[in-house]
């Protein structure tokens, strides 16, 4: 397969810079391991679900979250060290919120970890600004006519995340049991819950 | 420094189409919006871009437009995060 | 003089594979793309703006035939070679044997 050959090819070119920043004393292997160990498990779409669910049975959080989403998470452990800013952006009956970058793939990493595929395709960079009903649609979301809706182009240094609306019939859950609910396309807005 | 845009100033893009990097999509140059809450400051990304330590540091904004302006159709709103270089005020005509 | 990134509203790239792949690479050398980023970043040698720069800066044919952490590896070597870090050409000199060598002996 000429892919796999590529593949191959590509991380063997990979490695041969690995190997000059090495000797170069620019970056060594061991410092590299470090940086993707933290990143890869330091951020999942786990903590945006944990977000929503303190905002759902908080008022007093939510209320602080969609005034300043940095300093809102940052409570809850999250962005410390981010020069980046956050803002929440609430779903409701009316109004859907939706997240995206035109320009390149600009998504809340530190609180989400690394984006799905679709969202850095062209094919949703191109669509969802010009067609958000039509492209919402495509992920099995048919939202009513008259509702309202919002397509976040991230182009500087917010970043954004949504806040879903909480599921009927869930007053008896746990925050930890509302957590497993929320889906990362609900915190893009791709999804309603 | 104050912001010279507070939330609720009807705007306009600059048509400019720059032949080096830029946040404002060409989609949304030379379009009327409203500015929805002034964000972070920032070094300007076209100057940023190109490795150079001057550029100058600019208030951003939250701006939302309407997709009629955007594309002749629709009825939702795209906001986009704008430098304060890609943006002048629309007078007001009332 | 909209560059080939600038897509918003750019018709004819199809629909869209949704599915939902919870695997944040799909191969190491990926991750260790992602982390080369994160890394020199850190070590000052770029900032995002002129990484982006970089991205932006492969021509259209070769920027849609590639995948996304293959233009992030081109865009980190393209800047590397700018800053002086790496002389041009030196990534491929370090070719085993030389840069034309056929890749059978890895396959």
């Amino acid at each position: 397969m000429s892919g796999d050959h590529s593949d191959a090819a590509i991380a063997r070119r990979v490695r041969r810079l690995e190997t000059l920043l090495e000797e170069k004393g620019v970056l060594t292997g061991a410092r590299l391991d470090e940086i993707i160990d933290a990143f890869v498990t330091g951020a999942t779409p786990a903590n945006g679900a944990r977000v929503v669910a303190r905002a759902w049975t908080d008022p007093a959080y939510k209320a602080r979250l969609l005034s300043d989403g940095t300093a809102a998470v940052r409570e809850l452990g999250y962005m410390k060290g981010g020069y980046e800013r956050l803002r929440v952006v609430e779903n409701t009956e009316n109004a859907h919120n939706v997240i995206v970058c035109t320009l390149c793939s600009c998504y809340p990493l530190f609180l989400l970890g690394p984006s799905p595929s679709w969202y850095k395709s062209e094919a949703y960079r191109s669509r969802v600004v010009r067609d958000p009903r039509a492209v919402l649609a495509e992920f099995g979301l048919h939202l009513p006519a008259d509702t309202r809706i919002t397509v976040w182009d991230s182009s500087a240094e917010t970043r954004y995340m949504v806040l879903p609306r909480r599921p009927a019939d869930t007053e008896g859950l746990s925050e930890e049991q509302l957590a497993a609910l929320v889906t990362r396309n609900a915190l893009i807005g791709t999804a309603a819950l | 420094m104050p912001d010279r845009f507070a939330a609720g100033t009807r705007v306009r893009t600059f048509p400019y189409d720059p032949p080096h990097h830029t946040r404002l999509p060409r989609y949304a140059r030379g379009k009327p919006g409203v500015v929805v809450e002034p964000e972070e400051r920032a070094p300007l990304a076209d100057l940023s871009a190109q490795g150079r330590a001057d550029a100058p540091v600019e208030q951003v904004y939250a701006v939302r437009f309407a997709a009629r302006d955007l594309w002749g159709e629709g009825d939702h709103h795209v906001v986009l995060d704008l430098w304060e270089s890609y943006l002048e005020e629309v007078p007001d005509e009332r | 003089m909209a560059r080939i990134n600038d897509v918003g509203g750019t018709v004819g790239f199809g629909a869209i594979d949704t599915t939902d792949d919870p695997e944040p690479f799909h191969a190491d050398w990926e991750a260790r793309v992602a982390g080369l980023l994160l890394a020199l970043r850190a070590e000052g040698l770029f900032q995002l703006n002129e990484f982006r720069d970089a991205i932006e800066s492969i021509p259209p044919a070769r920027y849609l035939t590639t995948s996304y952490y293959e233009r992030w590896f081109t865009a980190i070597c393209s800047l590397l070679e700018r800053k002086g870090v790496l002389a041009p050409g030196e990534l491929d000199e370090r070719e085993p044997g030389g840069r034309g060598e056929t890749e059978a002996a890895d396959a």
